[in-house]
């Protein structure tokens, strides 16, 4: 299983916090202001574009000051009843054990509508009479939803960190993991990230784990994503969709085309769907979408497109019955497709040698390589006069003889019988 | 020296040398005969002697000199409409000189033209048939659009009986010095299932390495010949492991260049020596059956196969449960 490096690899301390020194130190000293009584704000408010490290702060700040840290993630504890549990749990009592303790109630923007009525009161009340301080996270403060909230909270803002500080964080995890990293590229992965330290590092982990060394190479086809949305969004929105209109409305956020993106699924899919017959289902959705590829080519008429857009996501993302996945699996550049471009140069040989095969056997250079070449390859293994014999026959290069025997000194022997 | 491919050293030169097929020969001589001969479509699995008529007929119709009356091409080189456009139509319309009027173009691998071509290709065939036969050969006629297969004669070869196949082997063997063992020439025929250009293969290579040719070379040599072990990866996506399986599929397609083909007709051979249920196999050769005629259709090789294996893993997932 995967340890996730954003988890792997997250600040320990505030000082190791990448952004932010001002709203740090004001939730630190509004912190430090419980031990002389009560503050007038009894809650904070963090706010921020995701993944600048809200969370983060909180987490260092409580091993820092050597306070103990309740989490709980506001979606999962959405009506009245449930928070009004756990905030009696946490906060009504906490004075009991010296009020060194914070409450921290995370991703407020997850409460939604009717369904969580009642949520954001219990809240409300919580930072109206906390005994210890508790910190709110949410991406959007100023959602009228939290306008009462607002005013019993400190608030305090979180701004994505500049792309540099985000390039240092990715050096430092690249140092740890004893991975050689351009400068360029880890510069590259942070601008890109647009400030999200949590998506960046996750880029740099998909890109970078296993590796000894990461060049600009191995992150430039980045360039290809995220102008509207990142390709790993949109393979989310696909292999986890729970619709299939949320499904096919994935194609039109990839920057990529059709055919890359199948690629992307191709690739993707199988690892996120543990259960053997969801697998089987998505294949065959790829399967059939790729037969309308076909079709295409066949009958150059790309309105059936269309098909192969609904099997390759709706299909794929409806293949979901049983699956489930623990822990974090990276999203991984289409493996296919690094491969065909490392073999490039052998097939164009390949095929050459194919074209020799055919002025002579009668059979396309594309068959020939496939079907003649292997039994060559036999004899010009075991055979050194046969071999010999068919290279000038076929008017093979040395090059090629190399190729077909695989091995230098013996492609010597061959081509000397040859003048 | 004098080596070459004995798939080509023993192809027949005229109908008269062609043993098999032969009540296609007989209505081929009777073209020759006749000294007009019709479009053709000549439709069959590969080996079966497709390309060596249409080659025959050419040669008996205008003896030595039949190569200024005849063009070879071949479909999945130039599969393109521009290749109808331009090659064929420039060849099909020039007069032959001569006793014949007409020159033969023969269309190797036709099913692997696009349909517009197929279409382009109709016209020429029919503003030009004054000038020029098309012989179009295929391993699936359907692949052929109807207004050309409508057209044409349709001439349907088949893979050689036992008898016949081994009489062109040993015949091979002899002329070449090398001991064949009767379960060599066995074993020959149930690898290459009745496609003769791949037993010549097999034999050559099998001859290459200097011993008698008995079963246990042609395998080993078979082996060889496609480097990979369709019964592994079997095993590895039966045993759950689909990126494992899929892993091999990919080195087996890219690296070796392995046919798609060749690895479907593996995999339904090995289905049902596998060990799985018995009420799974014909499932899975269902499943093989139905993956195969997508791959016909022109899908993707390795997408195709591995929905395939995804489905073993499936039946591997199902066994598990049933212990």
């Amino acid at each position: 299983m995967y340890t996730a490096w954003t988890v792997k690899h997250k600040p320990k301390s505030a000082a190791e916090i990448i952004g932010n020194p001002s709203a740090i130190k004001t939730l630190s000293d509004w912190l430090d202001s419980w031990n002389k009584g009560t503050p007038k704000k009894r809650a904070a408010f963090l706010y921020g574009p995701p993944g600048v490290g809200k969370t983060v702060t909180v987490e260092a700040l409580a091993h820092d000051l050597h306070m103990e840290l309740v989490e709980k993630n506001a979606s999962d504890y959405r009506t009245e009843d449930a928070i009004n549990r756990f905030a009696g749990l946490a906060s009504q009592y906490a004075s009991l054990f010296g009020g060194k303790r914070i409450v921290l109630l995370d991703e407020l923007d997850g409460l939604m509508g009717n369904a969580d009525k009642g949520g954001v009161k219990a809240i409300t009340n919580i930072a109206k009479t906390a005994r210890c301080p508790v910190v709110l996270i949410a991406n959007n403060a100023y959602d009228p939803r939290f306008r009462t909230l607002r005013s019993y909270c400190l608030l305090i803002e979180f701004k994505k960190p500049h792309s540099s500080s985000v390039a240092k964080h990715l050096t430092r995890i690249c140092e740890r993991e004893g991975i050689q990293a351009d400068e360029n590229a880890l510069k590259f992965i942070a601008q890109r990230s647009g400030g999200d330290v949590r998506s960046a590092v996750n880029d740099l982990q998909a890109l970078a784990q296993g590796k000894k060394r990461l060049t600009y190479d191995d992150v430039s086809w980045l360039a290809y994503r995220d102008r509207q949305e990142s390709i790993f969004n949109v393979l989310k929105m696909i292999i986890y969709g729970r619709t299939s209109y949320g499904a096919k409305q994935a194609v039109d956020m990839a920057d990529v085309d059709i055919d890359m993106l199948f690629e992307w699924i191709y690739e993707n899919a199988p690892a996120h769907l543990t259960d053997p017959h969801d697998l089987a289902q998505a294949m065959d959705a790829l399967s059939m979408a790729d037969v309308y590829r076909g079709r295409i080519r066949a009958s150059q008429d790309w309105s059936f497109m269309r098909y192969v857009i609904d099997y390759m996501t709706a299909g794929v993302a409806m293949a979901r019955q049983n699956s489930k996945v623990h822990g974090w699996i990276p999203f991984k550049f289409p493996s296919r497709i690094m491969m065909l471009s490392r073999s490039k140069a052998e097939r164009a040989l390949r095929l050459r040698i194919g074209l020799k095969i055919k002025r002579k056997c009668h059979i396309s250079a594309a068959r020939a390589s496939k079907e003649v070449l292997p039994y060559l390859r036999i004899i010009f293994k075991n055979d050194v006069h046969m071999a010999a014999g068919i290279a000038k026959w076929l008017d093979l290069d040395a090059e090629m003889v190399e190729y077909i025997v695989g091995n230098k000194a013996k492609a010597e022997t061959i081509t000397a019988f040859l003048h | 020296m004098s080596f070459e491919m004995w798939a080509e050293k023993y192809r027949p030169k005229q109908l008269s040398d062609m043993v098999d097929q032969k009540t296609i020969v007989e209505r081929l001589k009777s073209f020759v005969k006749s000294k007009n001969v019709p479009h053709c479509i000549f439709a069959g699995p590969p080996g079966t002697g497709k390309t060596t008529a249409a080659l025959c007929l050419t040669r008996d119709l205008y003896g030595d000199g039949y190569r200024e009356h005849l063009m070879e091409l071949n479909a999945s080189d130039e599969r393109g409409i521009n290749v109808v456009r331009e090659t064929v139509k420039t060849f099909a319309r020039s007069r032959s000189i001569g006793e014949i009027p007409f020159k033969i173009l023969i269309l190797d691998e036709a099913d692997n033209m696009t349909s517009d071509a197929q279409q382009a290709l109709r016209r020429t065939m029919e503003r030009y048939t004054e000038t020029c036969r098309f012989i179009m050969c295929a391993n699936y006629s359907g692949k052929i659009i109807e207004p050309i297969q409508s057209r044409c004669a349709p001439f349907r070869f088949t893979f050689l009986p036992r008898e016949e196949h081994d009489n062109h082997i040993k015949h091979i063997a002899e002329r070449e010095n090398i001991q064949l063992l009767p379960d060599g020439a066995e074993a020959i025929f149930e690898v290459c299932g009745g496609d003769l250009r791949r037993a010549i293969n097999t034999l050559q290579a099998a001859a290459s390495m200097n011993k008698p040719v008995d079963a246990k070379l042609v395998y080993s040599v078979t082996g060889k010949a496609s480097p990979h072990d369709v019964q592994k990866m079997l095993t590895t996506a039966i045993n759950g492991d689909f990126l494992g399986a899929r892993k091999q599929l990919r080195d087996m397609i890219q690296k070796y260049g392995v046919a798609g083909i060749d690895i479907i007709r593996q995999i339904h051979t090995e289905i049902f020596r596998a060990e799985i249920p018995e009420p799974w196999k014909i499932k899975l050769a269902a499943i093989t059956g139905e993956i195969d005629y997508r791959l016909v259709e022109g899908a993707d090789e390795e997408v195709q196969l591995s929905a395939l294996l995804a489905r073993l893993v499936e039946a591997g997932g199902e066994i598990n449960k049933a212990n």
